[in-house]
């Protein structure tokens, strides 16, 4: 049981983790210097505040705690990794602001202030002057989701006359019209097939950081867990297993795309999308294990795309804007630090053992299975392909022939470096000892299976599995408590 | 914790650790000289070989037929279990012993075979990785286990491929290495998920459960798939010759004696599933059987050492996959540890071996003689033209890999860009170019 009695009112905890981003971003528009430690200062607030929250918040309901700690954790790295050239006051308040709307989004339980956290969190990169892409798919899902999360609320609180979500669970108020809306809405934001393109575009056109803590959100699978789940539990019963096989085909969809892009970003954001697809087949499965699985995933992809989407940049601001996966650019000679850790990063996103991942994956492919034998099958075969991509973009960007034309380029940098080493850590650690991550995931993933099962006590009410068999001590063996 | 226990978890745990210490100490900038390197790893193997025997001596005194240390579950999600249990039992504790003898031996050969080589830290740490890898998979008491083994070993093999990453065709060679282990990793994931289901555990640190021969069938075949891939079986034998880029004594290490054989050691863990399934030990027999045939036949054609070496390796595996396939269980270990021990001997020796046969052909001022007969000189003309050719191309494996299930997938893949391409505009659509390589080792220049 946690510890509640210093923790000051939860309301204005969440307002002080929420305003401080938004402070902060108000404090860069006016006075425009040291925007990093600014940003350091205020997403340092925010992780500090959320820290407490998870500190204060119940067993099995602490899920979206911890990701406003991960978030705030992940722009507070992302302040500091920012390369200086990309350090002014109108990016880093960008990413400040998306960090206020993600963490108001993470906190609200009421309709409105979801919608308006979701709205929030895309004008960053809706208008010009900010991260806006070239490219006009981007800019589109993300109005077309804002659009549709919009009606499909405005259908919801029409028909069940509150905006607060305690209130709606497990009415499916709106029915089939609010639904489809809101399924819209995750294709749209999640980018799942057939609109999974602008995710691409925005990771090429767009500054890489900022979009990569757009993608890593993750307000689509968001809404899966804190809408469509507790308030459509029948419809989610009958229906939803759609949206898992389109969540699969995008796994399995981009992973081939990825098979021969040579643009770097590109193919980080593919395999950023085809990862995180399996969170939203893996939150579908039914499964404790499927839901544990996706959420451990959640975390671990969101780590890994982090890290390599910033360590892609730092590569970028060294050795030019236009590198490509087409030839072998033996950059590891000139930064071997860099290549270290985006060989972990990298094999970490794709279930490498000994990193959180591999248990992620483990728990995620047995849940999917479990509840699809047939199409389940898609997620290791997608993992496996996107597992070869991502060595590739390695061998092509790291190894080969030394690269001439430059004196001396440095490596990873102090800050950079031991920004990159705290995630690392987090990756490697959380996977030898992964017990405590997947324990609280695991609780937490009782609770979403409640919300779709409200008769159910847990998740393994339902009959998934024969129970293990206890391990049998042969005879004249040593065991480990001395038999 | 008992005394052989305690030894168990030392001789797995060690090259970990020291791989682990390596890291770390690289990260914060300190490289240790090229002696304390060699000395660290000698000491390592060492006192792993020293916790062996003390294990051994142990098992031996006592009679016990395993020695199996409980750690509890890695992670749990109520009824699903991933236990860490390690076992040294008569089956494992060979491959332990083989495992820790031949990276000792390789640790003090490369030494001196790699001395101011470039990467002569980055084959160490990778090393101690393998080492680790290895002796996990070979002292997992779960399949579970064994897949964070089976992975590392892959790793490594591929990293070392990539070895000489100055040259563009070891790194491609180790990106087509890493293809074919990750996709037949896949029936490793399946099979062990399939035993999960139906019979409700993956340890064999009890007895592996009995399972109808349906689903026995079904979770050996997608085992066999696994272990085909490791092994490099037929029908992906063509990532063989390509893994001889990698340094010698990788080569020896992984493609001689221990990777080379991991395959058989998981048909062998699995082996009383196999026995109650006819038409997966028919399958074994037939990969086996084919695969030994290949690799006779194609490493005649071979032009340079290594690659005979890698191919008579070949033809070995496939003799010991056919006797796992038939039930000789002790037959297939004692083959395997003498096969082991025989091709890293070789493989080790090739350099120098090649070098002194140059020195001898000067000394004797011309033409060595022929080595005598061959059976192949019993066929007709034709047939030998025509095995001579398909032996050269190495079976066609890769071209029939290639042309079945690469290009296409390469194509869907650029039909999927053109597709994503509509509606971006000309100026930010880039090139696409697939970059798998499809040239042969032949051509790429293996030496």
């Amino acid at each position: 049981m946690a510890d509640t009695a210093w923790v000051p009112d939860r309301l204005v905890i969440i307002g002080i983790t929420t305003g401080a981003p938004w402070f902060a971003a108000v404090v860069l528009t006016v006075w425009r210097r040291h925007a990093r430690i600014v940003g350091f200062t205020a997403s340092f607030v925010s992780a500090a505040a959320s820290a407490l929250l998870l500190r204060a918040a119940p067993a099995g309901e602490s899920l979206y705690e911890a990701l406003m700690l991960l978030f705030s954790c992940l722009t507070m790295g992302a302040t500091l990794v920012q390369p200086k050239r990309d350090c002014d006051s109108r990016t880093i308040g960008g990413i400040l602001f998306l960090l206020g709307a993600t963490l108001f989004a993470y906190s609200s339980s009421n309709l409105l202030g979801f919608l308006a956290a979701w709205i929030l969190s895309t004008i960053p990169f809706l208008v010009r002057g900010g991260f806006r892409a070239r490219s006009w798919r981007p800019a589109a899902a993300l109005s077309v989701s804002s659009l549709a999360l919009a009606s499909a609320i405005g259908v919801i609180s029409g028909s069940g006359h509150t905006f607060s979500m305690d209130n709606l669970r497990g009415g499916s108020p709106g029915g089939m019209t609010a639904f489809g809306l809101l399924v819209t809405a995750v294709v749209f934001r999640k980018g799942i097939f057939p609109a999974h393109a602008w995710v691409a575009d925005a990771a090429e056109d767009s500054p890489a950081i900022p979009t990569a803590l757009l993608l890593n959100g993750h307000f689509g699978a968001l809404l899966v867990a804190k809408l469509i789940v507790p308030l459509f539990p029948h419809t989610v019963g009958t229906l939803f297993p759609l949206l898992s096989w389109f969540a699969m085909a995008t796994a399995l969809y981009v992973a081939v795309r990825a098979l021969t892009e040579n643009s770097p970003r590109r193919l980080l954001a593919f395999l950023a999308l085809s990862q995180s697809a399996c969170i939203l087949a893996g939150l579908e499965s039914w499964t404790s294990e499927g839901i544990t699985g996706a959420l451990v995933h959640w975390f671990v992809v969101t780590v890994s795309t982090m890290g390599l989407f910033a360590i892609l940049r730092l590569l970028e601001v060294r050795f030019g804007e236009n590198l490509t996966a087409s030839t072998h650019l033996g950059l590891a000679e000139h930064a071997p630090r860099l290549a270290v850790c985006f060989a972990i990063f990298g094999l970490a996103l794709v279930g490498l053992p000994g990193t959180l991942s591999f248990c992620s994956q483990d728990l995620l492919i047995h849940g999917t299975l479990m509840s699809h034998p047939v199409t389940g099958i898609v997620l290791p075969i997608a993992t496996a392909m996107n597992a070869f991509s991502i060595f590739r973009l390695f061998a092509t960007l790291f190894l080969g022939r030394r690269r001439t034309g430059f004196t001396h380029m440095a490596d990873a940098l102090p800050r950079e470096r031991w920004t990159l080493a705290a995630g690392v850590l987090f990756v490697v650690l959380g996977g030898l000892f992964p017990n405590m991550i997947v324990a609280q995931r695991s609780a937490d993933a009782d609770t979403v299976a409640k919300a779709s099962h409200p008769g159910a006590q847990n998740a393994s009410a339902r009959p998934l599995l024969a129970p293990e068999k206890p391990l049998t001590v042969v005879p004249g063996r040593f065991d480990f408590q001395g038999h | 914790m008992s005394l052989p226990q305690i030894a168990l978890v030392f001789a797995v745990m060690a090259p970990g650790a020291v791989f682990a210490l390596l890291g770390l100490s690289w990260l914060l900038g300190w490289v240790p000289s090229e002696r304390v390197l060699s000395r660290i790893t000698a000491l390592t193997f060492a006192s792993c070989m020293f916790a062996l025997v003390a294990q051994l001596w142990t098992l031996g005194s006592t009679g016990a037929a395993a020695v199996v240390v409980t750690f509890g579950n890695w992670f749990a999600v109520h009824e699903y279990r991933f236990p860490l249990v390690l076992m040294a039992d008569h089956l494992s504790l060979p491959f332990l012993s083989m495992t820790i003898v031949l990276s000792g031996l390789i640790g003090q050969f490369s030494a001196t075979y790699l001395h101011r080589e470039r990467g002569f830290f980055r084959f160490f740490v990778q090393l101690h990785l393998f080492a680790f890898g290895s002796l996990l998979a070979f002292a997992a008491g779960s399949f579970d286990l064994l897949i964070g083994g089976w992975e590392l070993v892959g790793i490594t093999s591929v990293l070392l491929i990539a070895f000489f990453d100055q040259r563009p065709a070891p790194v491609e060679n180790g990106l087509r290495v890493f293809a074919v282990y990750r996709a037949c990793d896949i029936g490793l994931l399946l099979g062990v998920f399939a035993l999960h289901k139906w019979a409700g555990t993956a340890s064999f640190a009890g007895v592996l459960p009995k399972l109808p021969e349906a689903q026995s069938t079904v979770v050996c075949l997608f085992l066999l798939l696994a272990a085909a891939g490791k092994a490099a079986q037929i029908p992906f034998s063509g990532w063989l010759p390509r893994a001889m880029e990698g340094p010698t004594p990788s080569s020896a290490i992984f493609y001689g004696a221990i990777s080379i054989h991991a395959g058989a050691y998981l048909l062998l863990r699995v082996q009383p599933l196999l026995a109650q399934t006819r038409v997966a030990s028919a399958c074994v027999i037939m990969v086996g059987s084919a695969t030994a045939i290949y690799g006779t036949i194609a490493g005649r054609a071979s032009a340079d050492a290594k690659t005979s070496l890698a191919f008579a390796s070949l033809t070995q595996v496939g003799v010991v996959f056919a006797e796992i396939g038939i039930g000789w269980r002790w037959i297939a270990t004692a083959h395997i540890l003498g096969h082991a021990l025989v091709r890293t001997l070789q493989f080790l020796r090739a350099p120098s071996m090649l070098h002194d046969y140059h020195r001898m052909h000067s000394a004797i001022g011309g033409e060595i003689s022929p080595t005598g007969s061959h059976l192949e000189d019993l066929f007709p003309e034709k047939m030998r033209v025509w095995l001579y050719r398909w032996a050269l191309d190495r079976g066609h494996l890769d071209t029939i890999l290639d042309r079945w299930f690469i290009h296409p997938l390469l194509a869907l893949s650029k039909l999927l860009t053109r597709l994503d391409s509509v509606g971006r505009s000309k100026t930010v659509t880039r090139r696409m170019k697939p970059k798998l390589s499809m040239r042969s080792p032949a051509e790429q220049g293996v030496e």
